[in-house]
C-alpha cells in the first residue's frame, strides 16, 4: 500500500479508508453522470479533529482532496479526479445543539437536510431551505452549494439561513466564521456568506450553525391546471404583482405531468393540461384565507381548467407528490437524465420556455420542464441514453444553448446547482476574464495551492491535469458526435 | 472633524471615471458616497477622496420582476420614493446613499431573521484599487454562478474595492403598517417582550430595544401585513400604536464612545448587566447593538467583558485612534479577512 494510504489507515483504521477500485465505484460521480472518475481513495472521518488530521496529511503530501456529502449534486461538484482523495462527511451526522429560544441549531455537515427538520418538528420548528433532494442531501452539501428549493421564493436560499461555521482550511488550520448572532461579525466582512456557494473549493465545513424557523399556523396548497404554458406563467406574474409572497410557486409542463402520472409518483394531475401550477401559502390562518381567495381569482382570470385545494395534510402530500417525484419520474424516460438549471427574470419566463422548446426540437432531444416559477429558476431536463455518444453530445449541445438563452434574457447559468465541472465551459457566458480573475484571487486566499476540490467552479487557465480534465471530457463527447 | 473637509477630492461621474482615476495609481484613496459615516472611520490622512455622490442614477427598475439596478451614490431616500410609485420597497433599514449603506451595513437586519443589505444584494459592478473594473453576481433573484464576491461589499467600508452599481432585490410594500412603542419597561420586562415577539411565526417587520441612560427601556418597531393581522399582533402583545419611531444609531455622549457588536436576545440580560448605569443601549432585532458609554475607560471595561463572554464588539465612534479598537476575532477568520484585503488591494490604497 502506498505511503499516504498507509498513513490514512493508521489515522482512521482500515474500515474508513477505501482504496480498491470496486469500493470506489460508488464515488465515481454525483447526479451529473456525464463526468465520471474514480478517486485515488475515499476516507470517512467522524470528527473535526479527524478531518483536520487527514487534511494535514494531504497537505504534507501535496495531494488534492474533495469534500463530499451525499453526492446528490447535479453539476459534478464532488466528483474527484484520479489523483484526489475524497473526504466523505456522511458519518458526521450529529445535531450538536438546538436552541429553541434563540432559534438556531448547530449541526455536523453530514446531517441530512430532512433529518434536521425531523429533529426539531416536535418543537414546532423547521429548517426552511428544502431542496427536492432533501431526504438525502446534507447540510454540508447545501452550504457549499448555496442550495435552494421550492420554498426559497419566500424564505430565501441556504445563504440566508446559515449563521456560522467551523471550517477546516486546506492547510489543516481552523477558521470560525460568523456567530449565532449573525453571519457577519461586526467590523468584518461576511465570510460565512462568501463560503456559502463556494462548492467545496474554500475548505471543509465541519460544524454549521443554521437558523430555525417557527412553523406557520396555517398552510394551504392549491393546484391549477392550464391549457397553455403562457397562461400558467401569467398567473404567476399576476400573483406576484398583487403583492402576494407565496411560500412556493412551482410549474410542471405537460411532458413532466405525463411522466409523473405514468410513475409511482402519480398525483392525479390532469394529463391533458399543458401546465400545472402549484401554489403554497402559509401564515396566520385568516391571512392565508384571504390570500387563497386572491390566488383563486388569479387562476380564474387566466382561464384555469381545474383548481384543486388540499384540505388536509394527506391531500397536501398528494399535490406535492408529483412535484417532489418529478425528477424520479423523468428518470424513467431513459437511462440518463440531464437536469439543467438556469435563471431568467420572472417576467421573461414565457419567452425562455418557448426558446427552450425550440432548442429541444432543433437537437431532437426529449425535454421536460419543472421549475421554481416564482424565482424564474428553470429546470429543463433532457432524458437521454448515456451509452449513445451522439445522443449524449446532442444533450450537452442543447444544454449549452439553453444556458446561453438564459444569459441572453438577462439571467444566470445556475440558480441552485452550481458550476461544478458541468458548467466550466459556460461560466464565460456571464463573466469576463477580469471578473474571473477577481474570483480566483478570492479563492486563493482560502485555497492557495488549489488542492481543495481542484478544477471546480471556476474555469482554470492552469495546465494542471486535474483542472483540464473535465472540459476535455466534455470536448471528447462533443467530438464523438461529428464522427461518421 | 476629520481631514476630509480639506482633502483632495476626485468626483466621479461613472464607472469608467472611477476606473480611470484609480488607474492613475493614487497613493491612498478614501471612498465617499454620502459622507455621513466618515466620522466613524479611521482618519484618512493624506488620502484623496473618491467622491461618488454624482453616481445617482436608477439604471433599471423592473417592478414586475422586483429587482433594480442603481448607481452607488444614489440617496436611499430617492430610491424609496421611486419604489413607492410601484408598490415596492427595499426592506432593510439605513440611510445615506446605497453605496454607503451597503458598504457600511451599520444596522444589519431590523428583525429576527429579517432581510439585511447582504440578502438583498444580487450583484454589482465594481472597480479594484488598481483600476480594473469587474462584476460579480447577477441581476436575477437567484444565481449561484461563481463566488459571491459582491457580498464582500457589505461591511467592507470602502477597503476592498469600489462598487459603482448595485443590483438589488425588492419586495412588495406591505398593505398595512403600524408602528408601536412600549415604554417604561425595565430590562427584564423589555427582554421578555422581545422573547415573545421572537417566537411569533411572523415576527414584527422591525423591532428594537432602546435603553436610556436612566435604565428605562422601550421596545419599539412596526408590524406589517394585512390590517387584521397587524391589529391582532398589537393586541396579543399589548403594544401601543405610535407614530413612526426608529433609531438607526446612538450618538456618543460628550467625551464618550459608542461600542458596536452583535448578540442574541438570550445574551441581552448579561450584556445589559455589564453596562454602567448611565450608559444607553440600542439593540436591533437582527442582533446588532450599539452601547453609548460615558468615557473610554468604561468602554474598555465593557469591551473586555464582552470579549470574555464571546460577544464580538468594537469601538465604532470615538477618538480617531480608538475606532475599530476591541475587535475580537478568531485567528483563522482574521487571517482570511487580512488575506482578502491583501489579495484585492495589495498596496493598501483604499483606506
Ligand atoms: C433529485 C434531485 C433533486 C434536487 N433538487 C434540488 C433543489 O431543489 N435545489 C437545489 O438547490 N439542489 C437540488 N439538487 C442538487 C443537490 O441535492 C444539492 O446541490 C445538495 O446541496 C447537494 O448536497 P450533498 O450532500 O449531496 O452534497 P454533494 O453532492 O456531496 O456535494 C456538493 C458540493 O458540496 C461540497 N461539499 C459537500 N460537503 C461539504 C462540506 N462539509 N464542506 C465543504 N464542501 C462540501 C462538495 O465538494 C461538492 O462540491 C437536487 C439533486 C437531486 C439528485
Ligand atoms: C444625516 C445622517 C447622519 C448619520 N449619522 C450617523 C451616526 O451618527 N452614526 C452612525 O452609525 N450612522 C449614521 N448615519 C448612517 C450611516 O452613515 C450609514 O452607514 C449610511 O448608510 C452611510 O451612507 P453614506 O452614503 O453617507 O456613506 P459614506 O459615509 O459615504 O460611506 C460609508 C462607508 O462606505 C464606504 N463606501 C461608500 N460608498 C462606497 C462604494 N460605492 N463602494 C465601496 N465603499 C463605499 C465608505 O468608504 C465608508 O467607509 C447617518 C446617516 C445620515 C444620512
Amino acid at each position: 500500500m502506498p505511503r499516504l494510504e498507509s498513513a490514512l489507515v493508521r489515522l482512521l483504521g482500515p474500515q474508513r479508508v477505501l482504496t480498491s477500485p470496486d469500493a470506489l465505484l460508488a464515488w465515481e460521480c454525483d447526479g451529473f453522470t456525464v463526468h465520471k472518475s474514480r478517486p485515488r481513495a475515499v476516507v470517512l472521518p467522524e470528527s473535526t479533529a479527524e478531518v483536520q488530521a487527514v487534511v494535514r496529511l494531504l497537505a504534507d503530501a501535496q495531494v488534492p482532496f474533495v469534500p463530499r456529502g451525499a453526492g446528490t449534486c447535479l453539476s459534478g461538484g464532488p466528483t474527484a479526479g484520479t489523483t484526489a482523495v475524497v473526504l466523505d462527511l456522511s458519518r458526521m451526522r450529529r445535531v450538536l445543539r438546538i436552541e429553541t429560544a434563540d432559534l438556531f441549531a448547530v449541526v455536523e455537515p453530514g446531517v441530512v437536510n430532512a433529518d434536521l427538520t425531523a429533529a426539531v418538528k416536535h418543537l414546532g420548528l423547521h429548517y426552511a431551505p428544502d431542496p427536492s433532494s432533501q431526504t438525502v442531501c446534507t447540510i454540508g452539501g447545501n452550504f457549499a452549494e448555496n442550495s435552494g428549493g421550492p420554498h426559497c421564493f419566500k424564505y430565501g436560499m441556504t445563504q440566508d439561513h446559515v449563521l456560522a461555521a467551523l471550517v477546516v482550511l486546506p492547510d489543516g488550520s481552523l477558521a470560525r466564521l460568523g456567530s449565532p448572532a449573525g453571519s457577519r461579525l461586526p467590523g468584518s466582512v461576511d465570510l460565512t456568506a462568501l463560503f456559502c456557494g463556494s462548492e467545496g473549493t474554500f475548505g471543509i465545513a465541519t460544524e454549521i450553525t443554521v437558523r430555525l424557523c417557527r412553523d406557520q399556523e396555517s398552510v394551504r396548497t392549491l393546484l391549477a391546471s392550464f391549457a397553455t404554458m403562457t397562461a400558467a406563467c401569467r398567473t404567476v406574474g399576476d400573483i406576484v404583482a398583487a403583492g402576494l409572497v407565496p411560500a412556493a410557486l412551482e410549474i410542471l409542463d405537460q411532458a413532466t405531468i405525463r411522466a409523473v402520472e405514468a410513475s409511482v409518483y402519480r398525483a392525479g394531475y390532469p394529463a391533458d393540461a399543458a401546465a400545472v401550477l402549484l401554489v403554497e401559502l402559509d401564515g396566520p390562518t385568516a391571512v392565508v384565507g384571504e390570500e387563497a381567495a386572491e390566488v383563486r381569482a388569479a387562476f380564474a382570470r387566466n382561464g384555469a381548467l381545474r383548481i384543486e385545494e388540499a384540505t388536509d395534510p394527506n391531500e397536501r402530500k398528494r399535490l406535492w407528490k408529483g412535484r417532489k417525484g418529478a425528477f424520479g419520474a423523468m428518470g424513467r424516460l431513459n437511462t440518463d437524465l440531464y437536469v439543467l438549471d438556469g435563471v431568467v427574470p420572472r417576467t421573461r419566463l414565457e419567452e425562455a420556455l418557448a426558446g427552450i422548446t425550440a432548442i429541444g426540437a432543433k437537437h431532437g432531444v426529449l425535454m421536460t420542464n419543472v421549475f421554481h416559477a416564482g424565482d424564474g429558476n428553470l429546470h429543463p431536463n433532457i432524458s437521454y441514453d448515456g451509452r449513445d455518444a451522439a445522443a449524449t453530445a446532442r444533450t450537452i449541445a442543447a444544454g449549452h444553448e439553453i444556458l446561453q438563452l438564459c444569459v441572453d434574457l438577462g439571467g444566470s447559468i445556475s440558480g441552485e446547482h452550481g458550476i461544478g465541472t458541468e458548467k466550466l465551459d459556460h461560466v464565460r457566458m456571464m463573466y469576463d476574464a477580469a471578473d474571473l480573475a477577481v474570483m480566483a484571487k478570492v479563492r486563493a486566499v482560502w485555497n492557495p495551492d488549489d488542492r481543495c476540490n481542484p478544477g471546480k467552479a471556476l474555469p482554470s487557465r492552469s495546465a494542471c491535469a486535474e483542472s483540464a480534465k473535465w472540459p476535455a471530457m466534455t470536448a471528447r463527447i462533443l467530438r464523438d458526435e461529428v464522427r461518421p | 472633524m476629520s481631514a476630509l473637509g480639506t482633502a483632495k477630492t476626485f468626483v466621479a461621474d461613472d464607472t469608467a471615471a472611477v476606473a480611470t482615476f484609480l488607474g492613475t495609481r493614487p497613493a491612498r484613496v478614501r471612498v465617499r458616497s454620502g459622507g455621513s459615516r466618515q466620522l466613524r472611520l479611521p482618519e484618512p490622512g493624506d488620502a484623496t477622496v473618491l467622491d461618488l455622490s454624482r453616481l445617482t442614477a436608477i439604471v433599471r427598475l423592473d417592478g414586475p420582476d422586483q429587482t433594480c439596478t442603481v448607481e452607488c451614490g444614489l440617496p436611499r431616500a430617492d430610491l424609496d420614493a421611486a419604489l413607492a410609485t410601484c408598490g415596492l420597497e427595499l426592506p432593510c433599514p439605513g440611510g445615506g446613499t446605497l453605496g454607503g449603506l451597503f458598504a457600511s451595513d451599520p444596522i444589519g437586519a431590523s428583525t429576527f431573521g429579517g432581510p439585511s443589505p447582504r440578502s438583498l444584494l444580487l450583484g454589482m459592478d465594481a472597480v479594484l484599487a488598481d483600476g480594473t473594473p469587474f462584476k460579480s453576481g447577477a441581476r436575477v433573484v437567484k444565481s449561484v454562478a461563481g463566488f459571491d464576491v459582491h457580498k464582500l461589499l457589505v461591511g467592507s467600508e470602502g477597503r476592498l474595492f469600489v462598487a459603482t452599481r448595485l443590483h438589488l432585490r425588492l419586495k412588495p410594500a406591505p398593505r398595512c403598517v403600524q408602528w408601536f412603542c412600549r415604554t417604561g419597561l425595565d430590562v427584564a420586562a423589555a427582554i421578555d417582550c422581545l422573547r415573545k415577539l421572537q417566537q411569533e411565526p411572523v415576527p414584527p417587520a422591525a423591532v428594537q430595544l432602546v435603553r436610556a441612560p436612566d435604565g428605562s427601556c422601550a421596545v419599539q418597531g412596526r408590524f406589517a401585513g394585512r390590517a387584521a393581522f397587524v391589529a391582532e399582533m398589537l393586541r396579543r402583545h399589548g403594544l401601543p400604536e405610535s407614530a413612526p419611531c426608529w433609531r438607526d444609531h446612538l450618538d456618543p455622549p460628550t467625551h464618550g464612545e459608542v461600542v458596536g457588536g452583535a448578540t442574541l436576545v438570550g445574551a441581552l440580560p448579561v450584556l445589559s448587566s455589564h453596562l454602567p448605569a448611565n450608559a444607553s443601549l440600542l439593540w436591533q432585532g437582527g442582533g446588532r447593538f450599539e452601547a453609548a458609554l460615558p468615557d473610554a475607560i468604561s468602554a474598555d471595561a465593557f469591551l473586555h467583558t464582552c470579549a470574555n463572554g464571546g460577544v464580538s464588539t468594537l469601538v465604532v465612534h470615538g477618538a480617531p485612534e480608538r475606532r475599530g479598537h476591541g475587535t475580537l476575532r478568531d485567528d483563522g477568520h482574521q487571517r482570511l479577512q487580512d488575506g482578502l484585503r491583501r489579495a484585492l488591494d495589495p498596496h493598501g490604497i483604499l483606506v
